[in-house]
């Protein structure tokens, strides 16, 4: 008997003029034939990660009104459905990081999961470490120039292409497990 | 929630029965079945209540009804609640026994008979074998009251009040006794309201004995009798109806907890008991015991629900369904049977109320849990025993399992969701706190729950549409059996699900119509992009049934905002775009194809494949009504191009030329068709007209990414323009190849001048079936765009901002000269400037002058031109002379002006600013200015140094003993005034001064003046200085010496007062210029510069000594030296001095060597000695020392002409005898400069 734990569907990095930035999917595993695919299509991962800026913009509206500040927050922004939920992290440069959870995309003996039912906001603290992480080693590199991504008080920017950070969001998962602590 | 039996899920509170307030009698609202049978009837003969207050309180009862109905949650203050009905005086009930179907044989006459709602008895749907059913609840919620409330009129008529109340008595008593009878345990309570015409003295008179008699005679308890007196206002009467409600409420609550307790004794029972009437059709199965633990659970979970009492009622409903669920009852009903839809049936009712109880209880993550476990369960049970889950039944139930979770949200309207709030989900409650919990579970707002339901709804119609045909058509005969396998649980068959003929389910409405309402839910919230997602999906769904207006109505206004577009979410924007075409094209909305043909050839879109991509196609399956003529502008539509503006240079001038740059660069892809423009236009912020290029086309094509073309643009002028020309227009071909630039230099003559940025820029694209205009901007600052150099395939950067030219105005050509050599200038000399007005220009102006004059003390000044002079005053900090005319000035002409200022009194300097304002005359609306600053200095010409030193008065003293001498002296002017008999004193100044100037200076003459005005005293200036005719010339730089001799005199002897005297050196002056740079009249102007030479103190009335020296020649060898000491004693007393002569090796001397000298008050003596120098050219020093005998101390000796003094004593100068001591004479004069002058030290 299999049980099903949660697995890293997509990766989003959204800059700070709502655009996308960079997007990693992942497959997650069919409980009946045990293949991996991607339980949505690209355009529907868009489609989650856009909805997300929602929530982003009612959080900061939110804490506008509170005095809080939103930098550095991160936890739930929406469940999709029952299986699918959105997680999200901003930086306080506007940077907004985005992991969509699929809560059945991995299966695993029940024996070894029978107490890991749900999933706690701080379990996907590793995630966006190492996100921001791998992002902080993109700016390091002195041919990326942050205002291409998102020009100043315009529109859109451009999706970052470089192989590394690619590498590192591929690396972050399918390396992700709950439990996982440092990636 | 459609869909559930009626009353299956109401809310279950309290149901009171109210009778006496209507004389209207409403018939039971039983089932079908149960229509036939008997009925129990109470009656009352007593007249129903009316009046005011009955109806009030019919209708406050109407409103505590519709309060009881709500779902939503309650706190545990509220006091009561109830469902109540308002009946007459006859009290329908239900049968409490069901018949015995008449079929039956009488010969087992030991039937247990059994309530109708039983699967006991034959009558009931449950028989035999049903598990339990809305109509059990709807019995307690609807039929059979907890508490029966009685309305009776109390009479107030004193002479009928026994008669009436003992009529009341028993009617109660009938009442009660009916209702003992027909086995139900209501129970009865009383209310009794006054007769309209009582009075308040009338009630008051024995009431409460009444109401005790009553109330015994009735053998009522305490709490079931009330008496509301009539009350002034509806809110009084409200209150004391509250207050009757809330007694009765626990009375009610007794009634439904005494109901479960007889539940609960008949489930610890433990058989299951047989029905009044074995089943004889079907199965003839009957209800196991696990059946009848079921059901007593539901039912005790019911009467907890009637309680209020939540815990309890979701313990009763967990444990009825885990029996449901168990292996005893859902396990053993086959599927094929309508039982099996029943207890899924209940399966869901149950769910539905354990959720509402939790949401009632705040459980919110609680609940979607259970929600989570309802479906899994149930996914389990349909997957082992029913149909499966690949069927379109599951899915039309997975869709309602969603959709009850949103109409509960609805309903209970659960704090921190309901409508508007900000928050998409709940926290996760209490009980989940510490748990780890599923996002899921944090509850989200209903448009998530609406998705859901829309999502399985899709899946449900992608099913139906699976259904083979022959399943399709409803069968022929309809008493054969339907086929099975496929799952109806709640919804149709499939026959009517999907039919081969005629229309099934619409699935698409049903989809539409969640996705609507899930939109709404994200609207409210501000979830635009997902409102917006779904706003797609709504669209697409309404594309798949063809109705294309709405899918413009619902796409047109999102595609227009564009928020994905602009913020890079490609493949979004490009669904979007597609789909919106597709209904553009089938609605022909021309431009709207258009403009979305525009958008897609840009390369950053995926590409179609075998799309054509050629603009001039776009409308090429579409039908319009007209032409359409396009008008897009890039803040609707991005486009595959990119432009760009740039001048050459950042400045330029009015009335030259300047040489910009038109890129454009296409962004298409690459197998597109290029583009050709009819024409373009380029506008611009500032002094620039719009210029116009227009399509020429060109054979030959230039090779290349880049193609460069030049030309000059022509001015086009219009009628009414005037001078200035209305645009530049100029041809050359616009045709833009796939990913090519096209480049267009221009020459531009400019006419204006200003600031000059480029705007925006029109492409006008002309097609046989249509016209495209598009308007993008071409400032944008972040992007300055380039230049393109012929040959190289990218521009050059030149300047941040090269959409921008300054062109300056054109400059003016009116020269304003400065003639003097110098603007050096000197204090007391009056300042003449000549200043040269030359008119450059091509034409003859009209000037004006304006002078602006700066300074710390601006002193008067004027304008002289054409023999016309204008003046201003002087003034503190500026003064000003506006417009002063000068007049026509022809072409290349000159004009003087003089501007003469007024001499200064100290050193200063000025700012000087002259402006000529003028207009040519043949533009006189354009002023022109040209503007000459100067800076004048003035500086002291001379500066000077001045030496006081005493002389010896040749004169003798006025004698003591000679009264002539003191009453006139024969040398004192004798016409003057005042007779001057007092001491003289004889002084010479001398003055060194040197010129300051820059140039050489003539001083033609020098003069001493007394500045002071002498009171008790006179100073006449003996000898002034004496200047040659030709003036002296003073080099700057050099030291020039004059001395004045004065002689001063006081009025009485008997003054003693010192006499202050200040002198002032006036020096009269001109330049001394050779250069031509000299007024017409020539003539020089003497300037006399006063300076200042010190105050100094005469006559004292000090003793002094002077020393005075003159040769005696005595041949050729010797020269002898006579040396007079000259004791003054000014004072009033007598005065004895010694006088000591030291020897020397540099001279001889004869006379005493030591003496004493007695001096009377005012007098003096002259002691001569003879010198013979031993030394020739050379300082003597005759050791001579004057002491005052009486003070002992010494006098200091003043010298006079030819001597000095040093700390020593004193020095004579002895001449050489053959003209060798010349210079050492010249450092006598200079070295005196360290003596002392004035009265002595004492």
């Amino acid at each position: 008997m299999t049980t099903a734990i949660p697995s890293i569907a997509c990766l989003g990095v959204i800059g700070r003029n709502n655009n996308p930035m960079h997007i990693s999917i992942f497959p997650s595993q069919d409980p009946i034939t045990n293949n991996f695919a991607p339980i949505r299509t690209p355009l529907q991962f868009s489609l989650i990660l856009s909805s997300t800026i929602d929530v982003f913009e009612l959080r900061t509206r939110h804490n506008a009104i509170s005095g809080g500040g939103l930098s550095g927050e991160y936890g739930l922004l929406q469940a999709v459905d029952d299986r699918l939920a959105a997680y999200g992290y901003e930086t306080n440069t506007g940077i907004r990081f985005v992991c969509v959870v699929d809560m059945r995309g991995r299966r695993v003996d029940s024996a070894a999961a029978s107490s890991k039912q749900g999933l706690r906001d701080a379990e996907l603290k590793p995630v966006f470490r190492a996100m921001q992480n791998a992002y902080v080693r993109l700016l390091q590199n002195p041919f990326y120039s942050p205002d291409e991504h998102a020009p100043l008080g315009g529109n859109g920017g451009k999706k970052i292409t470089s192989r590394k950070f690619v590498d590192d969001m591929k690396r972050i998962g399918d390396g992700w497990t709950p439990g996982v602590v440092n990636l | 929630m459609d869909g559930y039996p009626l009353g299956s899920l109401d809310h279950n509170v309290p149901y009171l029965l109210v009778s006496g307030l209507t004389t209207s009698n409403s018939e039971l609202p039983l089932q079908e079945n149960l229509k036939y049978e008997r009925k129990i009837l109470l009656k009352s003969k007593l007249p129903a209540a009316e009046g005011t207050d009955a109806k009030a309180l019919a209708r406050y009862f109407q409103a505590v009804d519709e309060q009881g109905k709500s779902w939503a949650a309650v706190g545990s203050k509220t006091p009561y609640r109830f469902r109540i009905k308002n009946v007459g005086r006859t009290i329908p009930l239900p049968p409490r026994q069901a018949r015995l179907p008449e079929r039956t044989e009488t010969l087992e006459s030991h039937h247990i008979l059994h309530s109708p709602f039983s699967p006991l008895s034959p009558v009931s749907s449950l028989y035999p074998d049903g598990l339990i059913d809305a109509q059990w609840v709807k019995k307690h919620q609807e039929l059979v009251p907890s508490v029966l409330l009685c309305f009776y009129t109390l009479t107030t008529d004193p002479t009928t009040t026994t008669l009436r109340d003992n009529e009341l008595k028993n009617d109660i008593g009938e009442l009660k006794a009916m209702l003992a009878k027909s086995g139900y345990k209501t129970r009865l309570a009383v209310a009794l309201i006054a007769d309209q015409d009582s009075t308040a003295s009338s009630l008051a008179a024995g009431l409460q004995e009444r109401l005790e008699n009553i109330r015994r005679g009735a053998t009522l308890d305490p709490k079931s009798l009330f008496y509301i007196p009539p009350q002034d206002s509806d809110a009084e009467l409200r209150g004391v109806v509250d207050s009757v409600l809330t007694t009765l409420y626990g009375s009610a609550v007794e009634y439904y907890r005494d109901l479960a307790r007889h539940s609960r004794k008949k489930r610890s029972r433990g058989i299951a008991p047989p029905p009044t009437v074995p089943p004889t059709t079907g199965t003839s199965r009957t209800l196991s015991i696990p059946d009848w633990n079921l059901r007593y659970d539901f039912k005790s979970g019911i009467f907890a629900e009637f309680r209020q009492e939540y815990d309890a009622a979701v313990r009763f409903y967990e444990q009825a369904y885990g029996t449901l669920l168990g292996q005893d009852v859902l396990d053993v009903i086959p599927s094929w049977s309508p039982r099996w839809n029943e207890a899924r049936l209940l399966s869901d009712v149950i769910s539905i109320r354990c959720l509402r109880v939790h949401f009632w209880m705040g459980m919110t993550s609680l609940a979607v849990k259970r929600w989570q476990v309802h479906r899994d369960n149930i996914q389990d049970f349909v997957d082992r025993r029913g149909h499966g889950t690949a069927n379109y039944g599951w899915q039309a139930w997975e869709a309602r399992w969603a959709t009850v979770m949103a109409d509960l949200i609805e309903k209970i309207q659960i704090p921190g969701l309901t409508n508007p709030s900000p928050s998409v989900f709940l926290p996760p409650d209490r009980s989940m706190m510490a748990e780890r919990i599923n996002p899921w579970e944090h509850l989200h707002h209903r448009g998530y729950w609406y998705r859901i339901a829309a999502r399985h709804l899709g899946f449900r119609r992608r099913l139906a549409h699976s259904i083979p045909d022959d399943d399709r058509v409803p069968p022929e005969d309809p008493t054969v059996k339907e086929k099975f396998g496929y799952d109806t649980y709640l919804c149709p068959k499939p026959y009517e699900e999907y039919p081969l003929r005629g229309h099934g389910v619409n699935h698409s409405q049903l989809i539409i119509d969640c996705l609507i309402k899930a939109q709404t839910q994200f609207q409210s919230r501000n979830q635009t992009r997902t409102a917006a997602e779904i706003s797609l999906e709504c669209a697409k769904e309404m594309a798949s049934t063809g109705s294309w207006q709405d899918v413009l109505s619902v796409l047109r206004p999102l595609w227009e905002e564009s928020s994905f577009r602009s913020g890079g979410w490609i493949n979004i924007a490009e669904d979007f775009a597609w789909l919106l075409r597709r209904a553009a094209v089938d609605e022909g909305e021309g431009d709207l194809v258009v403009a979305i043909d525009w958008e897609l050839m840009h390369k950053r879109y995926t590409q179609r494949p075998n799309w054509h991509y050629d603009l001039s196609k776009s409308l090429e399956e579409t039908t319009c009504s007209s032409k359409p003529e396009v008008r897009i502008s890039d803040d609707q539509v991005e486009a595959p191009i990119v432009a760009g503006w740039a001048f050459m240079g950042k400045e330029s001038r009015a009335g030259e030329t300047c040489v910009a740059q038109l890129s454009l660069k296409s962004e298409a892809f690459s197998t597109a068709a290029p583009l050709t423009f009819k024409s373009l236009k380029i506008e611009f912020d500032g002094a620039l007209k719009p210029i116009v290029l227009e399509h020429l086309p060109c054979e030959e094509k230039s090779e290349g990414k880049v193609s460069l073309a030049a030309l000059t643009l022509e001015e086009v002028f219009d009628a009414e323009s005037g001078d200035l020309p209305t645009m530049l227009k100029g041809q050359t071909d616009l045709t833009l190849s796939p990913g090519n630039t096209l480049v267009v230099e221009m020459v531009i003559a400019l006419r204006e001048a200003g600031e000059v940025t480029s705007s925006t820029l029109q492409l006008n694209y002309g097609a046989e079936s249509f016209d495209l205009s598009y308007t993008m901007d071409l400032g944008d600052l972040r992007n300055p765009a380039g230049w393109y150099t012929k040959g190289y395939n990218a521009p050059r950067y030149i300047r941040a901002e090269s959409h921008m030219l300054h062109v300056q105005p054109r400059p003016p050509k009116l020269e304003i000269k400065y003639l003097n050599s110098s603007s050096q200038y000197y204090v007391s000399e009056p300042i003449k400037l000549r200043v040269q007005l030359v008119n450059g220009e091509d034409e003859s102006v009209s000037v004006k002058l304006d002078a602006h004059l700066f300074g710390k003390v601006v002193p008067a000044f004027a304008l002289k031109a054409n023999g016309e002079e204008q003046k201003v005053d002087s003034a503190e900090e500026e003064s000003r002379l506006t417009e002063f005319p000068i007049g026509e000035l022809a072409s290349s002409s000159s004009l003087d002006v003089i501007l003469t200022i007024d001499p200064a009194e100290e050193p200063t300097s000025y700012d000087l600013h002259l402006r000529a304002s003028y207009h040519l005359d043949s533009d006189a609306a354009t002023p022109i200015t040209q503007m000459l600053p100067l800076q004048l200095t003035v500086v002291n010409a001379f500066e000077s140094n001045y030496d006081l030193n005493p002389r010896l008065h040749p004169d003798a003293w006025p004698s003591l003993f000679d009264c002539d001498t003191i009453s006139s002296s024969p040398d004192i002017v004798e016409d003057t005034p005042t007779p001057f008999r007092g001491l003289s004193q004889s002084w010479c100044l001398m003055c060194h001064f040197a010129s300051f100037a820059l140039h050489d200076l003539k001083i033609v003459g020098m003069e001493l003046k007394v500045l002071s005005n002498l009171k008790n005293a006179r100073c006449d200036i003996v000898k002034q200085a004496g200047t040659p005719k030709d003036g002296i010339l003073v080099a700057p730089k050099t030291m020039h010496e004059a001395r004045f001799d004065l002689v001063t005199q006081k009025v009485s002897l008997d003054d003693r007062h010192p006499v202050p005297l200040e002198l002032g050196f006036v020096i009269q002056w001109q330049r001394h210029e050779t250069d031509g740079e000299q007024d017409g009249d020539g003539a020089r102007p003497i300037n006399t510069t006063t300076m200042y030479a010190g105050n100094y103190l005469v006559l004292g009335s000090e003793p002094r000594v002077l020393a005075s020296a003159s040769e005696i020649d005595m041949g050729k060898a010797t020269r002898l030296l006579l040396l007079d000491i000259t004791i003054e004693n000014p004072s009033n007393h007598f005065l004895t001095f010694g006088l000591n002569v030291e020897p020397s090796d540099e001279f001889a001397f004869s006379g005493a060597k030591q003496t004493t000298v007695h001096l009377l008050p005012l007098s003096r003596r002259a002691l001569t000695y003879r010198l013979l120098p031993l030394v020739r050219g050379d300082f003597i020093r005759p050791g001579i020392l004057v002491r005052d005998k009486y003070f002992q101390k010494t006098l200091r000796i003043i010298p006079t002409e030819g001597m000095k003094i040093d700390k020593e004593g004193l020095l004579i100068w002895i001449t050489p005898m053959e003209g060798e001591g010349e210079e050492g004479k010249a450092a006598v004069e200079v070295e005196e400069d360290d003596d002392e002058t004035g009265g002595s030290e004492e």
